[in-house]
């Protein structure tokens, strides 16, 4: 590069001074606030106390906030089923040869994606409504009306009744990603394996599916990192009700922090919900990659590392030599 | 008549196949287009069920309205309780001064971070990228802290600072990504023409960085017009509204009025929904880049 393209010191700082600013400011500072006030009791008023890790001993036998974490994790498996799944068989369907206007039904289901989770939550009440309902209509027009119920008022069913809008509303997002994907493997290979006979099924087992498998990564790497985030659909819908039974943890630190006005431990429990968001994706992302790599890489990669150390372990014994 | 048999049989077998494959078609079309209409359905559902008075809509929910009425459009339009005009109109600034102000320093940062050494280059761009990985949801209640404490809630100014930082992550790779791909002889030429670093930066890298910009554009649009979490911690005065806060209020107090909440929403999503349809190959070709390169 040469000399003269580069800018003075002054002009750098000051085209950087305010994005860093700003960005500190509402990302980094908070999630030291919220460190600081999760060692308080405090109500939102004027007083203040220091409790040390009271509010972290209260968060780990918090029966409610554990079982909003597991509702996440629900939520995580279910929308990865039923998002990505889903997505990948559509995704096959619509690159069938067979298939025609697949720009429309492209369209068409991406669509979902584009609105807000709000309107999404509306619209799926007013599915699940029990008297102007459309599932309850449903159930009536083919002759089953015993099975009619108020339905987000069953406990037992609530979770994946939130869980269902949530996965209609992304298949389309993770169908145009993996689309693009499946796309860019060339038909030459796909003729190829129909000539030699394979199925639809093998080929999408056998061909695209490994073809496709980074892009598959972000997938799910996105839905995991999306679905430990669920707030504004359960907002909506249920607000975690009826009691606990839909509870996620970003609804249940707003509870607290806003209709408890709990400020020391909703910190607290913001806390909790990064690290336990961080570990989670974290831990995903090994998973994967460990479910990714067959038995055969894993010991080519141990073999490497044994055959590197040997050559360390060499190379240090020909240094203290000399 | 060996050869024969063996011609009808090739022949049987290929009509066969050709049915199948027919049948197959029509099975897969079928499927695509059942599939297709799920998601389109509850805006055509809502569309003419918006037309419905609320007497008509609850005898019967799906059927189409036998006399269509756009009283509840005129009904939410003069009252002016609703304020709904006031908050889309809200939501269209916040989102537009937000876009134009990520695109901006995403493509400062992105560019200085890409192309200029500097002592503190790589720790800032970590702790930008560490920025994807935080969990936004856990910044609820401290932004609601400090921003209570220090009067920053309830201006119209104040969404602004939680969007374009939540955004910046994602657009500062993107753009730092492509700047990396312009070969640096376009900066040099410049300079040797004499000139200046932020007349290059605006007048030469800007263009060629078009296409980037308009997929952080895209990608932000629909996530800020969307947003509701930190704009229902952050905005309690009714003037300064965004759309999902101002159709809170339908369901409290009209549950049972579900036509009128239908023209509401509709309303409200029509800006994004017409942007959708009218560019949806450019918006999902830019969504896609968003998603597999961040």
């Amino acid at each position: 590069m040469l000399k003269s393209i580069r800018p003075k010191g002054w002009v750098v700082v000051a085209y950087l001074a305010v994005p860093v600013a700003l960005y500190v400011f509402t990302v980094f500072a908070p999630l030291m606030a919220a460190l600081f006030y999760s060692f308080f009791e405090w109500k939102g008023g004027p007083v203040k106390t220091f409790s040390g890790f009271a509010n972290y001993a209260q968060l780990f036998s918090d029966e409610v906030f554990w079982s909003s974490f597991w509702h996440n994790i629900f939520l995580v498996v279910v929308c990865i089923i039923g998002q990505i799944g889903l997505a990948f068989i559509v995704v096959l369907l619509i690159n069938s040869k067979v298939t025609k206007l697949q720009g429309i039904h492209r369209t068409f289901g991406f669509f979902p994606s584009t609105i807000s989770a709000v309107c999404i939550g509306f619209i799926w009440q007013m599915i699940y409504d029990s008297k102007r309902g459309l599932l309850n209509w449903f159930l009536e027009a083919i002759g089953r009306p015993d099975k009619q119920k108020v339905w987000l008022n069953e406990p037992t069913l609530v979770m994946l009744l939130v869980s269902i809008p949530l996965i209609w509303q992304f298949i389309g997002y993770y169908m145009v990603i993996l689309l693009s994907a499946v796309s860019s493997i060339s038909t030459e290979v796909l003729e190829s394996a129909e000539i030699d006979g394979a199925t639809g099924i093998q080929r999408a087992r056998y061909i695209v599916l490994p073809l496709i498998k980074n892009t598959l990564l972000v997938c799910i790497t996105l839905c995991v990192a999306g679905n430990m985030k669920a707030f504004d659909n359960i907002y909506v819908m249920t607000s975690g009700g009826p009691g606990y039974s839909s509870m996620v943890m970003a609804m249940y630190g707003y509870k607290v922090s806003f209709e408890q006005s709990n400020l020391g431990y909703g910190s607290c429990i913001s806390v909790g919900i990064f690290v336990l968001a961080l570990a989670v994706i974290g831990g995903s992302q090994l998973l994967m990659n460990y479910c990714m790599t067959d038995r055969y890489d894993r010991e080519e990669a141990k073999r490497l590392k044994q055959i590197e150390k040997e050559r360390q372990r060499a190379v240090k014994a020909r240094k203290a030599k000399a | 008549m060996a050869k024969e048999m063996i011609m009808t049989k090739v022949e049987d077998n290929s009509t066969s196949t050709k049915v199948k494959r027919g049948v197959l078609g029509v099975i897969i079309n079928f499927a695509l287009w059942f599939f297709s209409l799920t998601c389109i359905f509850p805006l055509i559902w809502m569309l003419y069920s918006s037309l419905k008075e609320k007497r008509v809509f609850n005898a019967d929910i799906v059927g189409l309205p036998k006399e269509p009425t756009l009283a509840n459009y005129t009904k939410i339009l003069s009252n002016k309780d609703y304020r709904l005009m006031e908050s889309v109109a809200n939501s269209a600034r916040t989102t537009i001064l937000s876009v134009i102000l990520i695109v901006l320093i995403a493509f400062i940062v992105g560019y200085i971070l890409s192309r200029i050494d500097f002592p503190l280059n790589k720790p800032l761009y970590v702790m930008f990228l560490m920025g994807m990985l935080i969990p936004i949801h856990s910044l609820m209640v401290p932004i609601y802290i400090i921003f209570s404490k220090l009067n920053l809630s309830n201006h119209w100014y104040t969404l602004l600072m939680p969007y374009v930082s939540f955004a910046l992550p994602m657009s500062i790779f993107l753009v730092e990504g492509f700047v990396k791909g312009i070969p640096i002889e376009l900066e040099e030429a410049a300079a040797i023409d004499g000139s200046t670093f932020s007349k290059t930066l605006f007048g030469i890298i800007l263009p060629v960085c078009k296409p980037i910009l308009v997929t952080v554009a895209i990608i932000n649009v629909f996530s800020c017009w969307n947003e509701f979490s930190f704009a229902l911690i952050l905005i309690k005065e009714r003037a300064l509204y965004t759309v999902p806060l101002g159709l809170r209020q339908f369901t409290g107090q009209f549950t049972s009025d579900y036509p009128k909440i239908m023209a509401a929403m509709l309303m409200t999503m029509a800006p994004i929904v017409i942007f959708y349809f009218a560019f949806s190959k450019q918006i999902i070709k830019g969504m896609v880049a968003g998603a597999v390169k961040g």
